[in-house]
Order: structure tokens, then C-alpha cells, then sequence
């Protein structure tokens, strides 16, 4: 128990907190109010006009119009195509990254060098990737895949370089004293100890890159995305709705995939 | 940064000590020295033991003898190999070490953790694609049956007992072709008996292949059974060298006392 002379002095320290805290949470609302109100977040007509507007566009929804859905289904296996193409070459780049990231195995200046790349990639969005792309190599999946491929490279080299400095010193070094090279600790340290981990990325990445990927087509690096901006411009929104209910069914389909490999093939051990 | 000398050019080989090591010093932070003016004098195909209190130096002094600390005054002299920076390739071959928690990759089977012993002779493509000689391949099976894991060799190392680690760690060791193997309390882990019978495995093979073995132990009973020699190390000095048949129980407690029963090492 807590003496009274102790709650006395503690509680003026409190109390001078609490009147912080509450300025620095009446502040940011204040901030917040005004970057939402210059939006015209405040207009008295505006968001229940677009509300009206939402019921409208979504009651031309339905029905979907069926009638593309084999032009759809192309396009959306072309889709998943790209999103499974990008992540493997970004995977064949990232992991040789994320070796030459990692401070246990290489020296400083190398390792400096390799995260600023990598970092200096995954400042760019993906969609902005595309346009890059479209221009280097012309309009069409391979853009996109490329895209998603430098994406990937972003997040995955870093990710790939965190999780093998996870990797036990100890273990390295021991290893090391054995004579092995380099490339044996790889191979034979680095690989096993953090498979799983990096397996579990890629998955995450996967996921990622088949949502990512439905919206490439809107600046015409193939896929979905082209139907879409389409049907938008075109106003042909019950097409549209077959576009957004193929998208979700595979993205439901390739979420549930990956768990289940997770569960099937990750969790042991 | 790396100035090796390897002294043994003519059949001064067998005259060298397998450790020579003078006025060693060595600090991890300026100033804060761990080691002091060790001097040791190891000769070939004998055990020895270091002994002391935690943070006496026991584990520092075996990492810089295995060559993966660098020290800051002294010359040290391992298997007739003079020490400064990180060691050749050479040095590894007749150097094993055993780190503390064993340095095992448990991902890994007993077999393939054992085969890494043999990296640092064979530097091609093949191991790193997975394949080794079929010699060594054989060679690794026989290590684990000799000792007692003729069974273990497909299990990866997680699915093994501490003991069963013990022993592939061994094997592992012996896989190297080491004429000296440091060993840093490495069946610290086990309980009394377990570790009898490693240590007397690991003796038997010291006596019949002619190795030189210079470990840490803190088990008294254990160090009076086993060791020809014991080191008392206290406070980054060594303040006793002699038999360990000539030391009587209260030696051992005196020489090693340090307030509460001092035994990981650092």
C-alpha cells in the first residue's frame, strides 16, 4: 500500500499530465477538423448528396451483367498470372538481397548500400511501378508483372534481411568455426533456421500482390484493372459489378489457399 | 588486418604445444579487461581443464583460442598457428570448438549438422547444393554410431534430447579432422551421470586418436575423474596450474569459491 504523502506528491505530477495529454487530443482534433472541413467534410449538402449518389450507383449495380463474365475471367486469370509472376521474380531478387542485407554476414558498407536500394524502391507505389513500366516495356501484363516484381523487391529484401539477422549469432559463428563459407552458412544456417519465416513472407506478399494487381490495368500494365477503368468511363456499372464479384471471389479464393498452406505446410516445428 | 604465420615447416610439428599463449590481454570495451596476463602452456594429447567462478573469463579465453575473438596484447599459438585477426581456413581444420549451447542448427538433421564438419575441406559447388562425398557422408553415419545415434541420424536436431545433442555436437567436432578440440562447459546442461559418460567417451577418444582436449568444467567430481590437468582461472587471471590428481577436495573449493556457486560462463 501507498502511503498518503507519496499520493500527494505523485498525484500533482498526474493531474499536470492529464491537462497534457487532454491539450495534445483537443490539438489534434482541432487539426484534423480543419484539413477535414477545407475538404468540404462540413458541407451540409454535399455528403448527403453523395450518399444519394451511392444508392443510385449502387442500385445500377445489380443485377451484375453475366454476359462479360468470360471476358472477365480472362482477364482476371491474367490477373492472377501477373500477381504469381511478379512475386516469384521479386522473390528470386529479394532473398540474394536480403542475404546482402544482413550485418551478421557482410560488411557494413555492402549492407548500407543494399538497404538503401531497397528502401529507395519501396518509396514508389506499386501503381506508379506500372506507369514506370508501361513506358519502359509497353502496355500489357509484362508491365504490370514487372511492377509487382519491383514491389516485391521493396518489401521483401527488408523483411528477408530483418528476419536473417534474427538468425542466432551463435549458431553462425559456431558454424563459421567449422570452416564453412559464406555460402555454406547461407545454405546450411541462414535457409533452415528462418525458412518458415520467409516462406510465411511470401505467402503475405502473394496475397498482397493479387489485390495490388487488379488495379494495374488502370493505367493499362495489363489485367482486371483495363475492364474496370472501362465500364467506369463507359458508365456500364452492372458490368462493372460482375468485375468487383469475380475480383472478390478470388481474392477470397487465394486468402484461403494461403491460410491453408500456412496451417498444412508452416506451423509445424 | 589479417598477418598469419604457420610455424610448423619442419618436423618441429610434433615438439610445438598445442597451445601457447603469452601475456595474453583482452578487453570488450577499452579499458574493462576480461583476460590479464594469461599464460598457458598446453601440450598435445592431454586433457585439461579450466576452472573458476562465473565471469572469470573461462568462455572469453576459449572463443579467442578458437580464433573468433580478437585481443588487444599478447601472442597466442594454437596447433602451431599464430593468432591475429581471423584465422585461415587451415586453423579450422585442426581446430574444433564447441560452444556453450552448442551452436547446433536445428533445422537441420543430426547427419546434416554433422557433415558440416567437413565444409572446410571441401570449398566446391557440391555442398552447397547439398551434396557431399560419399566418404563423408559414410564417415558422419560411423561418428553417430559410435556415438550411440546410429538411429538419430534422419531427426532434425529440435526433436533431440540434451544429451543426444551433446553427442551429434561431438560428432560434429570429430567430423572436422580437429588435432585439438576446445570445449566451453558444454555438458553443463546435463545432469551428473549423462555427463560422465560423455566426458568418458569424449577421453576414450582423446587417448586413442592422440587429440588434445581443453575444456571448461565446473563438476569437481567430474574434473578429479577425468583431467590430467587443471587451470584455475579467477578474475581474468590464472592463479593455478597443476595435476588434477594432486588437488584434494578443498582445493578445488577454494580455488574455485566465489561467493554463490559460480556456472555459465562468460
Amino acid at each position: 500500500m501507498v502511503g498518503p504523502g507519496f499520493l500527494a506528491g505523485k498525484g500533482r505530477e498526474d493531474s499536470l499530465r492529464r491537462w497534457r495529454d487532454l491539450g495534445g487530443v483537443l490539438a489534434l482534433l482541432l487539426v484534423m477538423g480543419w484539413i477535414l472541413g477545407r475538404m468540404g467534410f462540413f458541407e451540409p449538402g454535399r455528403l448527403a448528396g453523395g450518399l444519394v449518389n451511392f444508392g443510385r450507383f449502387a442500385a445500377e449495380l445489380f443485377p451484375p451483367d453475366l454476359s462479360v463474365l468470360p471476358t472477365v475471367l480472362g482477364a482476371l486469370a491474367e490477373t492472377v498470372e501477373m500477381a504469381f509472376a511478379g512475386t516469384f521474380l521479386g522473390f528470386l531478387l529479394s532473398f540474394p538481397l536480403g542475404v546482402l542485407g544482413t550485418r551478421t554476414l557482410f560488411p557494413r558498407p555492402v549492407v548500407l548500400a543494399v538497404r538503401f536500394l531497397v528502401a529507395m524502391t519501396r518509396t514508389v507505389p506499386s501503381l506508379l511501378w506500372a506507369v514506370i513500366m508501361v513506358i519502359v516495356v509497353g502496355l500489357g501484363p509484362l508491365a504490370g508483372t514487372l511492377a509487382l516484381a519491383v514491389y516485391t523487391v521493396g518489401y521483401l529484401a527488408k523483411l528477408y534481411a530483418e528476419i536473417l539477422e534474427g538468425v542466432d549469432p551463435e549458431v553462425i559463428e559456431a558454424v563459421r568455426g567449422l570452416g564453412a563459407r559464406r555460402r555454406h552458412l547461407v545454405r546450411y544456417v541462414l535457409w533452415p533456421e528462418s525458412a518458415n519465416a520467409v516462406l510465411s513472407q511470401l505467402l503475405f506478399m502473394l496475397e498482397y500482390n493479387i489485390r495490388s494487381s487488379t488495379v494495374l490495368g488502370l493505367v493499362g500494365a495489363g489485367g482486371i484493372g483495363f475492364y474496370m477503368q472501362v465500364y467506369i468511363s463507359t458508365l456500364a456499372y452492372s458490368r462493372l459489378a460482375t468485375v468487383l464479384l469475380a475480383v472478390l471471389a478470388v481474392v477470397l479464393v487465394m486468402d484461403g489457399l494461403s491460410a491453408w498452406v500456412r496451417r498444412r505446410y508452416l506451423l509445424q516445428g | 588486418m589479417t598477418t598469419i604465420r604457420h610455424t610448423d615447416n619442419t618436423g618441429e610439428l610434433a615438439l610445438t604445444p598445442a597451445v601457447e599463449v603469452q601475456d595474453l590481454w583482452l578487453a570488450y570495451r577499452p579499458g574493462e579487461w576480461v583476460l590479464k596476463s594469461v599464460e598457458l602452456r598446453v601440450p598435445r594429447g592431454q586433457l585439461w581443464v579450466v576452472m573458476g567462478p562465473s565471469g572469470a573469463g573461462k568462455t572469453t579465453l576459449m572463443k579467442a583460442l578458437a580464433g573468433l575473438l580478437p585481443f588487444q596484447r599478447g601472442t597466442v599459438e594454437v596447433m602451431g598457428f599464430r593468432l591475429q585477426g581471423e584465422p585461415p581456413r587451415a586453423f579450422r581444420r585442426v581446430v574444433g570448438y564447441i560452444p556453450q549451447q552448442l551452436g547446433l542448427v536445428r533445422g537441420l538433421t543430426a547427419l546434416e549438422n554433422v557433415l558440416l564438419g567437413a565444409l572446410g575441406r571441401h570449398g566446391g559447388l557440391g555442398p552447397t547444393l547439398g551434396l557431399f562425398p560419399r566418404q563423408e557422408v559414410t564417415r558422419a553415419r560411423d561418428y553417430l554410431a559410435m556415438l550411440g545415434l546410429g538411429d538419430k541420424a534422419g531427426t532434425r536436431v529440435f526433436n533431440l534430447s540434451g544429451g543426444e545433442r551433446q553427442r551429434v555436437a561431438i560428432a560434429r567436432t570429430l567430423m572436422q579432422d580437429p588435432q585439438l578440440i576446445l570445449a566451453d562447459e558444454f555438458v553443463s546442461d546435463l545432469d551428473l551421470p549423462r555427463a560422465a559418460r560423455i566426458l568418458e567417451t569424449i577421453r576414450g577418444l582423446v587417448r586413442e586418436w592422440g587429440l588434445t582436449l581443453l575444456m571448461n568444467l565446473h563438476e569437481i567430481q567430474l574434473v578429479r575423474e577425468l583431467a590430467d590437468h587443471v587451470v584455475v582461472l579467477k578474475d581474468g587471471r590464472i592463479v593455478h596450474q597443476g595435476p588434477a590428481g594432486a588437488l584434494g577436495w578443498s582445493d578445488f573449493r577454494a580455488l574455485t569459491e566465489d561467493g554463490g556457486a559460480g556456472v555459465s560462463g562468460r
